[in-house]
C-alpha cells in the first residue's frame, strides 16, 4: 500500500513529462524542468525505500519531527478499516446527493441522516441538526446573501 | 510619494476604525476560538479552506481581520483539548498535552488554562511587537530584492519547508512538486499554452486552492473524529481549580515566556519549521533549563505548558514577517492568506512593502488586537468553551461534512468540483497515512503561480546571466550552505539522539 502511492506520484510525473515534452521552451521551463524530471528521480527513489522498508528500518532513530500530522489511531484493524470505508461511504453519498437532488436538499438530508444512523442520536435531535443545516444553507446562503444554488439533475 | 513608516502605521490604525472590519475581527475571533476549542482540534487551515472562497469577495481589510482574528485567537485557545481530553489541539499544542493533562487530571485545569492564555496573550504581544519592529529594519533590504532574487529565496524556501521539517525529506520533496505541478494546470499566462487540460474545460483555470486545501485537511479531520468517536468514547476530565493561579505562575516565569516567545518568533522565521516543531522546541528548552524540570516535568509542571505555549502564539508573529515582507508563506495558514491577499490584489513581499505598507500595519494592529481579545475570552468564557470542547462527533463530523462540501461547491458550483474534492479527500487521508506532508503540496500549490512569474520574468530579462547577480549568488551559497548542514544535522541527531535538540524532540515526541 505504501509503494501505491509512490507509484502514484511516479504515474503523475511521468505523465506531466510525456504531456509536456513538446511544448514551447517557456512553458515547459517550470513545469517540466525544474518540476516534473525532479520529481520523477524523487519518486523514483521512494519507490526503491518503499521496496526495501528503508523506512521501516529508520524507525525509532529520532531526529527530526513531523512536518504534519502523525496518523495515531490506535484501533484494531478491522474497527479501523470499517470505521474509513463507513466515512468515505457517507462523504461520497452526499457528494451524489448534491449532483442528484441539488444541495438544499442533499445536504440537510445528509446532516439529518448520519446524526441518526451512525451516531444513533434521536431522531427529534437528527432533526433538529437537519432542520438548522436547512436554515444554513437556503436560509443563510440563498435567501440572505442570494447565492443561487444550481438544482440537482433530477429536477433540471 | 512614499509615506514614511510612522504615517503608514497610523494610516494603518485608522484603516481599522470602522464597525464592519471590527465586526469582521470579533467574528474571527469567535470561528478561531469554537474551531481551537472544538473536538479534536479542527485548525485554522481547515478554516481557512473554509472561508477563502467567502472572504476574498469582502472588502480586504474586512477579510485580513477575519482570517488573522481567526487564527491569532486558534493559537491562544489551543490548549483545551490538551488539558481536557489529553490530545493535542492544533498542531502547536502537542507539547502541552504532556503536563497539562496531568495537571487536568489532578485538579488544576483551571490553572493550566490560566497558564496557557496568559502566556499565550504574552507570546502574542511580543510575536506582533517584533513583526511590527521587523518593518523598519527590513526594508532597505527588501527593495534590493528583484524577480531572481525572489524566485531563489522561494526555491530555497520550498526545498527548506519540505527538507527540514519531517523525518522523510524526500516525501516532502514529492509533495512539494506534486504541488507545484497542480499549480502549472491550466492556461500559462505568459504563453497562452494550455498546460495539463487534456482537453477537459473543468481545468482551463486550474483546480482551485479552496477546493484542494478543504479536501487534504477537510477530510481527514473530520474522519479522525469519525474514528475515534470523540465526546462518545472519550470523555474529558473535570474542569477544576482556579485561572488566576495560572496567571501568577505565568508571571513569576515572565523570563521563560521572553525566551520561549523569540524561540516562537525564530521559528515562525525559519523555513519549514512551523507549528508542529514549535511547542517541542520550548518545552525541550524549558526542560534543559528550569530548575528541577528532570523531577517535575511531565507529571503536572505548570512550566511545561506556559514554555510551548507562549512560543505557539508568537510564532504567528514570526510567520507574518516572512509572509507579508517575502512574499513566502511558513505553512498552510499564511500560504492561504497568501492565496487571499493575491485575490484583494496585493503581491505580499516588496511590492506589498512598496506599495501597501499601511495594509502591512494594518495586518499588525489587527494582530495584536486580535492577541488581547483572544485571551480576555479565554479568561472569561473559560467554563463556557470548556463545554465546547465535549461537543459529540456525531454533531460535529455532520457539520464539517456541511462545510467541506458546501465550500467546495460554492467555489464554481459545478458538480465536478465534488469529484475534486472526493479525489483529494481520498489523496489527503493516504498522504496522511503514509506520511506525506500534506503542508508541502500546499505551500508548492500556492508559490507555484509565483515562483514561475519570477522564473520567467528572469529569464526575459537576463536571461542565464541572472544567475550571477551578487544577490542571487549569496543567496544561493546561503540555500546551499543551510541545505547541507541541515541534512547533515538530521543525520547526526539521528546517530545521536537525544544529545541533539533534533533528537531532544525526538525523544520528547516518543515518550508523549
Amino acid at each position: 500500500m505504501k509503494a501505491n502511492l509512490g507509484f502514484f506520484f511516479l504515474a503523475v510525473f511521468s505523465v506531466a513529462v510525456w504531456a509536456g515534452w513538446d511544448w514551447p521552451y517557456i512553458a515547459k521551463l517550470m513545469p517540466i524542468y525544474v518540476v516534473a524530471i525532479p520529481g520523477l528521480i524523487l519518486a523514483s527513489v521512494q519507490l526503491y525505500r518503499d521496496a526495501t522498508d528503508w523506512e521501516g528500518r529508520q524507525r525509532g532513530k529520532g531526529g527530526g519531527i513531523e512536518m504534519d500530522e502523525v496518523y495515531e489511531v490506535k484501533l484494531d484493524k478491522a474497527t479501523e478499516i470499517r470505521r474509513t470505508v463507513n466515512f468515505f461511504a457517507w462523504f461520497i453519498g452526499g457528494a451524489l446527493g448534491i449532483w442528484l437532488f441539488g444541495i438544499v436538499i442533499a445536504l440537510p438530508v445528509l446532516v439529518s441522516l448520519y446524526a441518526f444512523v451512525d451516531g444513533k442520536e434521536r431522531w427529534y435531535t437528527s432533526l433538529a441538526i437537519g432542520a438548522c443545516t436547512y436554515l444554513i444553507v437556503w436560509g443563510f446562503f440563498e435567501y440572505m446573501l442570494e447565492a443561487r444554488w444550481p438544482p440537482g439533475v433530477l429536477f433540471r | 510619494m512614499e509615506i514614511s513608516l510612522f504615517d503608514a502605521a497610523a494610516k494603518g490604525f485608522l484603516n481599522l476604525l470602522q464597525f464592519k472590519i471590527f465586526f469582521a475581527l470579533l467574528m474571527g475571533v469567535g470561528v478561531g476560538t469554537f474551531t481551537a476549542v472544538a473536538p479534536q482540534g479542527l485548525g485554522i487551515p481547515l478554516v481557512y479552506a473554509i472561508a477563502l472562497p467567502v472572504v476574498i469577495r469582502w472588502e480586504p481589510l474586512t477579510g485580513i481581520a477575519f482570517l488573522i482574528g481567526a487564527s491569532s485567537v486558534s493559537a491562544i485557545c489551543a490548549a483545551y483539548l490538551p488539558i481536557l481530553f489529553g490530545i493535542p489541539g492544533g498542531s502547536g499544542s502537542q507539547a502541552t498535552v504532556l503536563d497539562g493533562y496531568p495537571m487536568g487530571k489532578r485538579g488544576e485545569g483551571r490553572r493550566a488554562l490560566g497558564a496557557s492564555f496568559m502566556a499565550g496573550g504574552m507570546g502574542c504581544l511580543i510575536g506582533t511587537l517584533t513583526l511590527a519592529l521587523a518593518v523598519p529594519a527590513t526594508r532597505p533590504l527588501i527593495y534590493l530584492m528583484g524577480s531572481p532574487e525572489l524566485f531563489v529565496v522561494m526555491l530555497w524556501g520550498l526545498s527548506m519547508v519540505a527538507v527540514l521539517a519531517g523525518r522523510r525529506p524526500i516525501k516532502g520533496l514529492i509533495a512539494a512538486a506534486f504541488g507545484l505541478l497542480i499549480a502549472m494546470i491550466g492556461q500559462q499566462a505568459q504563453s497562452g499554452v494550455m498546460r495539463f487540460v487534456f482537453d477537459e474545460p473543468y481545468l482551463l483555470d486550474g483546480i482551485s486552492i479552496s477546493i484542494i486545501a478543504l479536501a487534504l485537511f477537510g477530510i481527514p479531520s473530520a474522519l479522525d473524529l469519525a474514528l475515534t468517536k470523540l465526546g462518545v468514547e472519550q470523555q474529558p476530565v473535570p474542569l477544576r481549580g482556579s485561572l488566576f493561579d495560572g496567571v501568577r505562575d505565568t508571571l513569576r516565569e515572565w523570563w521563560l515566556v521572553i525566551r520561549c516567545s523569540f524561540l516562537g518568533v525564530w521559528v515562525g522565521i525559519v523555513p519549514g519549521l512551523g507549528s508542529q516543531v514549535v511547542d517541542w522546541l520550548a518545552y525541550g528548552h524549558a526542560a534543559q533549563t528550569c530548575k528541577g524540570a528532570r523531577e517535575t516535568f511531565g507529571k503536572g509542571d505548570v512550566r511545561g505548558v506556559i514554555a510551548p505555549e507562549s512560543a505557539n502564539d508568537a510564532k504567528d508573529g514570526g510567520d507574518l514577517i516572512t509572509t507579508l515582507l517575502l512574499g513566502f508563506p511558513q505553512g498552510v495558514s499564511t500560504a492561504l492568506f497568501i492565496v487571499a491577499l493575491l485575490a484583494w490584489g496585493y503581491l505580499p513581499g516588496p511590492e506589498m512593502v512598496k506599495k501597501n505598507i499601511d495594509v502591512v500595519y494594518s495586518v499588525i494592529w489587527i494582530q495584536g488586537m486580535a492577541g488581547i481579545i483572544g485571551t480576555l475570552i479565554g479568561f472569561v468564557l473559560s467554563t463556557q468553551l470548556a463545554k465546547l470542547a465535549e461537543v459529540r462527533y456525531t454533531f460535529m463530523v455532520p457539520t464539517l461534512f456541511l462545510f467541506i462540501l458546501m465550500g467546495a461547491f460554492s467555489v464554481h458550483r459545478d458538480p465536478l468540483d465534488l469529484v475534486a474534492v472526493v479525489a483529494f479527500g481520498i489523496l489527503g487521508y493516504f498522504m496522511r497515512r503514509f506520511a506525506y506532508p500534506r503542508p508541502a503540496l500546499i505551500l508548492g500549490l500556492v508559490l507555484g503561480d509565483l515562483m514561475e512569474k519570477y522564473l520567467y520574468r528572469s529569464m526575459a530579462a537576463y536571461g542565464f546571466t541572472w544567475l550571477t547577480r551578487p544577490a542571487v549568488i549569496v543567496l544561493l551559497i546561503l540555500s546551499a550552505v543551510s541545505f547541507i548542514f541541515t541534512l547533515r544535522g538530521k543525520l547526526k541527531s539521528a546517530s545521536e539522539y537525544p544529545s541533539t535538540l533534533g533528537g531532544a524532540m525526538g525523544k520528547a515526541e516518543d515518550e508523549g
